[in-house]
């Protein structure tokens, strides 16, 4: 008897563990940050707030973050992305949606993979394919990257004036520590 | 094509846990009118921490007679002032005008709001300016020792942004000039403000501002200072244009001394012209 009730909670308590097909892992802290560099001027501006999560399983991945978090060397800076460039009372957020190429979850230590995905910011979606950087560590996993887009794609109105004082491609680096998701 | 099956196939429960786990509130308060100043007047607008703005206050008009050689207008009052951000909420400024002689010092100070759904409905700030009158009192029975030639201006800017484009200012604001004109002239002025900003697109909008006081000097007829204009956002440098009766640049002058109606006769309409230099010393991503 004793042992029938052993091998039943033995079984019960594995269940969990073998229902692997929504493992998914997120990031509540993850840093967004861009740079342009102009002769004229170098801005730098860093979110530390962005949210991702991945689907181990269907090797998905989602990145949301808000907009207005992005914090920039020039106070005024901050007002002026918010109002006038990126209008985030509209757009408040930008989206990422993509897929991990050829990602074995299983592999620890480091893999490099290409992200395929769909970015949406400013009502604007771009296909991006990023090259990423994979490190697994136990059950974290840590993805990082950088890539360049074209602010053009994203109907970002900048005044004649203000032209070359922003870089034409902007160069975005992330990072984002990931830890087991538990609903 | 690959991208579109993978988009078609992408799991929405991935974004519905983003969704959830999306903190609702920020740090980040809007601006309401960007400038520091809707045209005249001040706003609510206060700058962070370490920025000193440079700011330089034209006014030009010109003389009602018919013949006049004078190069672009025939007269023109600068008003030069300083004015830095001791911490996000307080900033203290100093200025001087060349047409009036007035030298003027204000602190002004926004009530903190965490963010903008909680908390107060209206942005508050409070502004306290004080000037000194340097110019030359022709009526040799007046006393103008110091203390006589002051003026201290009380106000409390109430906005509020009403929809992404549309910024909305009331500003009661109590004056209380050293200087008495004549017998029976009021020391105390109580007067309103109401000013607007309209936002045209992304770096442009219009605003407009009125002034009316409750009690007038009676010793001259006076008129509610009127400004309609333009403000015009360039990255470091704010321009704002505008058309206004009002010649002097500090509160207690051109809310209670205002002798023109706002028309388009000389010398009565003003053309004013203020830009602003911002410097930050500040370095916001350095801060941890």
């Amino acid at each position: 008897m004793i042992r029938i009730l052993i091998i039943f909670f033995l079984t019960v308590g594995t269940i969990p563990q073998t229902d692997e097909d929504n493992e998914k892992v997120i990031a509540r802290q993850g840093k967004v940050s861009f740079f342009s560099y102009t002769s004229v001027e170098d801005i730098k501006a860093e979110n530390n707030q962005v949210l991702s999560v991945i689907d181990l399983d269907k090797k998905e991945i989602a990145v949301r973050m808000l907009m207005n978090a992005f914090i920039f060397e020039k106070a005024l800076m901050r007002e002026h992305f918010n109002e006038s460039y990126l209008e985030t009372d509209i757009y408040p957020e930008a989206v990422f949606e993509g897929k991990i190429m050829d990602f074995d979850s299983t592999i620890v230590g480091e893999q490099t993979r290409i992200v395929k995905g769909v970015f949406t910011m400013h009502g604007n979606s771009e296909e991006l394919e990023i090259k990423t950087k994979i490190l697994k560590e136990a059950d974290n996993y840590i993805v990082s990257g950088v890539f360049e887009t074209l602010v053009k794609d994203y109907n970002i109105n900048i005044p004649p004036l203000l032209a070359g004082n922003i870089a034409k491609s902007i160069s975005v680096e992330f990072r984002f520590e990931y830890e087991p998701y538990e609903d | 094509m690959a991208l579109v099956v993978i988009n078609s196939s992408f799991s929405q429960d991935l974004l519905e846990i983003l969704e959830s786990e999306t903190p609702k509130e920020t740090q980040f308060i809007p601006a309401t009118f960007k400038m520091t100043r809707i045209a005249i007047g001040h706003s609510t607008e206060v700058r962070a921490k370490g920025v000193l703005e440079v700011f330089a206050a034209n006014r030009f008009w010109n003389l009602p007679v018919d013949r006049t050689q004078s190069f672009v207008a025939d007269r023109m009052s600068t008003r030069f002032a300083l004015e830095y951000a001791v911490s996000d909420d307080l900033t203290f400024g100093t200025g001087a005008t060349t047409f009036d002689g007035l030298f003027d010092a204000h602190l002004k100070y926004r009530i903190p709001t965490k963010s903008n759904s909680n908390g107060l409905p209206f942005r508050v700030t409070l502004l306290q300016n004080f000037s000194y009158n340097s110019s030359a009192i022709a009526n040799q029975d007046i006393s103008d020792e110091f203390s006589d030639r002051t003026a201290f201006t009380t106000q409390l800017l109430l906005s509020k942004k009403v929809s992404k484009d549309f910024s909305f200012q009331l500003a009661p604001t109590y004056i209380h000039s050293t200087l008495g004109l004549q017998e029976n002239d009021p020391n105390n002025f109580f007067a309103i403000g109401i000013g607007a900003r309209y936002k045209l697109g992304g770096h442009l909008s219009l605003v407009s501002e009125y002034y009316h006081t409750f009690n007038e000097i009676e010793s001259f007829e006076t008129h509610s200072p009127f400004a309609i204009g333009a403000n015009w956002e360039l990255g470091d440098i704010l321009l704002q244009f505008m058309l206004t009766n009002a010649v002097n640049m500090v509160e207690d002058r051109f809310i209670t001394q205002t002798r023109n109606n706002f028309n388009f006769r000389n010398p009565n309409l003003n053309f004013g012209f203020n830009a602003t230099y911002v410097f930050h010393f500040k370095n916001r991503l350095k801060e941890k």
